[in-house]
């Protein structure tokens, strides 16, 4: 998985681009955890990511925990096949989740 | 009878003294002939060139010179200065007491002691065991060269009249102590004694490094074929003889003492009777120590292995069933019966050269390995099989259960699903199921050790349903038991456990889980 970072003002955005899974959940982990200071909004980009699991579930929610207390969260361009696995687990109830626009 | 003239060096001997050394030795030795000459160094401390040279002049006169218990110090000079390859020169060795130490493993040709917290001594059976001690320290370096998880001495002691090499064991336990202790490990241990035999016969032995066993084992069944029908006996060499010589390692006297654990790993001991060789030379030997030696008097198995005949037995079968990987009763007893060839054979001309044929145990011992023999040569027509390919057929995988591990079953799963064709939406819910519940064995079912877990991926005939199979031999647990997540919950009172179970479910068409036989194994089905 690549995790791609763009910082503006206090605006941050990060795209991932892959398969967020048990190997690789920790990673996004890390680089989440270090860079959410001063943030005031979190753009999660998924235009790139292919599948997600519980693991990577996981990294979501605890961000969301997070950015709660310090701003907004966002989880933006959600494919149909990963939008399909936040419907199941009703993530979609919770968290700021957009689709992917289609024939944009 | 030759006689030895012994002689004690001591102190020092350096220019000061050499010349009148020199003389108290030629006046101690002028009534000696050809007789060999015995230098005692244990007294010596030091010995200059001087003290050299005096050494050179008497050993050409008497050429059959050794010099014995030389101290470290003092056998460094004469190493460096290319004395240890003219004449025969031995160290002193510290001597190394076992009375009161535990015994924790024993071999072929000696027993293993702990003699302190820190360190163990191989202490052999032959008084004259120098150069097996070489031996052996030879082919443990080899071992390890080769990626065989082994321990190497680093010194060489005399315990009593005998010699013994010293290694280095921390909290090693065998694993024979294991089974007596901790009876619920008993699946964990033939896991890691296939895992470990799995590795030694998978190694490629360079040309001539290591015995044929294949000629050792034609003398088990030269001298066994004797004792039986001139038309059993024939068909018992011929056996042997249609053998293919093969250049894997095999360890030649592989038992449940031979294996320990220390600080998390697995290693193997006793190294001495390495050879190269086909697997059956191999589990003969095996069936021996967990069977055959102990099959007429079932004690036997107690006083070696402490564990009884009956755990020994499960042992076995448990064994042969994972390393010929597969639960089918006909393969199992198939390659049972070359086993127990290779071993009845051994055993016979083992008992015969060594036992004592006076005894009617004895006699009775030979007897019922005699007509077990006889009755297996009937129904055998090679010793030839097969090992197992890592995957006995593509539709099984038997993979170690970590994390790391996860993309390789991926991979597995995925080749399954490609050569039928579904779509990218029910190839990443398939692909859901076989991470959680992968991850889950590789998290828990072990932990905090690791172990094998086995998955088959069939597809039924008309490519309309995948069944997957998962098989740990873990602790017992249903995740299916485990109760679904609140999803009615605000994000911050959420909890995250249990979401990969629950995903899973969502994900498949049918999901089932039973405990059989010390085994997990969830079946998953998914329609395609």
């Amino acid at each position: 998985m690549n995790i791609e970072k763009i910082l503006n003002g206090t605006e941050l955005t990060i795209a991932l681009d892959g398969r967020l899974d048990a190997n690789t959940a920790d990673e996004l982990e890390t680089e989440i955890v270090n860079s959410l200071e001063g943030i005031t909004g979190l753009i999660i980009d998924l235009d790139k990511l292919e599948y997600v699991s519980s693991a990577g579930l996981r990294v979501f929610l605890l961000t969301y925990k997070k950015m709660v207390k310090q701003g907004e969260m966002k989880i933006v361009n959600v494919n149909e096949d990963v939008m399909s696995i936040f419907e199941m687990t009703e993530f979609t109830d919770i968290l700021d989740i957009n689709k992917k626009e289609e024939n944009k | 009878m030759i006689r030895t003239m012994n002689i004690e060096l001591k102190g020092r001997i350096d220019s000061g003294n050499a010349p009148k050394i020199e003389e108290e030795l030629l006046e101690q030795l002028k009534d000696n002939g050809k007789e060999p000459v015995i230098l005692d160094a244990a007294e010596l401390n030091y010995i200059s060139s001087a003290g050299l040279r005096v050494i050179l002049r008497i050993k050409k006169t008497y050429t059959d010179l050794s010099i014995i218990n030389v101290n470290s110090d003092v056998y460094e000079t004469f190493e460096m200065t290319g004395f240890t390859e003219m004449m025969h020169i031995e160290k002193a060795y510290k001597v190394v007491s076992i009375e009161g130490c535990e015994e924790v493993g024993r071999g072929a040709n000696g027993t293993i002691y702990r003699i302190d917290k820190d360190n163990v001594v191989k202490v052999y059976n032959n008084a004259d065991a120098l150069e097996d001690i070489q031996h052996e320290r030879e082919v443990a370096k080899l071992a390890l060269i080769l990626g065989i998880p082994t321990a190497i001495s680093y010194d060489v002691v005399r315990v009593g009249e005998s010699y013994g090499s010293v290694f280095e064991f921390l909290n090693a336990q065998s694993f024979a102590k294991i089974m007596v202790n901790e009876p619920d490990k008993l699946d964990w241990c033939v896991q890691e004694f296939v895992k470990m035999l799995k590795i030694i016969h998978s190694t490629v032995v360079p040309e001539g490094k290591l015995p044929d066993m294949k000629e050792t084992a034609l003398k088990w069944a030269q001298r066994t074929s004797e004792e039986l029908p001139a038309q059993a006996g024939e068909k018992l060499i011929r056996l042997f003889e249609e053998v293919p010589r093969d250049n894997h390692m095999i360890h030649g006297d592989y038992h449940t003492k031979n294996l320990v654990f220390q600080n998390d790993e697995v290693l193997l001991i006793d190294m001495d009777t390495l050879a190269v060789g086909h697997p059956v030379f191999e589990l003969g030997p095996i069936y021996n120590a967990l069977q055959g030696f102990s099959e007429y008097d079932h004690d036997v198995i107690i006083d070696f292995q402490g564990y009884n005949y009956d755990t020994a037995t499960t042992f076995w079968k448990k064994f042969l069933a994972l390393y010929l990987k597969t639960t089918d009763e006909k393969i199992i007893r198939d390659v049972e019966n070359k086993a127990r060839i290779v071993g009845y054979s051994r055993l016979i001309r083992r008992t015969l050269r060594k036992g004592d044929l006076t005894l009617e145990k004895t006699q009775k011992e030979i007897a019922l390995w005699k007509e077990r023999l006889l009755e297996l040569l009937e129904v055998t027509d090679t010793l030839i099989f097969d090992e197992p390919a890592d995957e006995i057929n593509n539709n099984e995988l038997e993979i170690e259960a970590k994390a790391e591990n996860l993309n390789t079953v991926l991979d597995f799963v995925d080749k399954k699903l490609e050569a039928v064709g579904c779509s990218p939406r029910t190839q990443m819910q398939v692909d859901l199921a076989v991470e959680e519940i992968f991850i889950n064995i590789a998290h828990y079912a072990y932990a905090p050790g690791i172990g094998n877990a086995i998955i088959r991926a069939d597809i039924n005939d008309n490519n309309s349903q995948l069944k997957l199979t998962f098989i740990d031999r873990g602790m017992p647990y249903d995740p299916l038991k485990r109760e679904d997540p609140d999803l009615t919950l605000p994000a911050d009172e959420r909890d995250i456990g249990g979401l990969g179970i629950f995903m899973t479910k969502k994900s498949v068409d049918d999901i089932s889980y039973e405990y059989r036989d010390g085994c997990n194994i969830l079946v998953v089905k998914k329609n395609l």
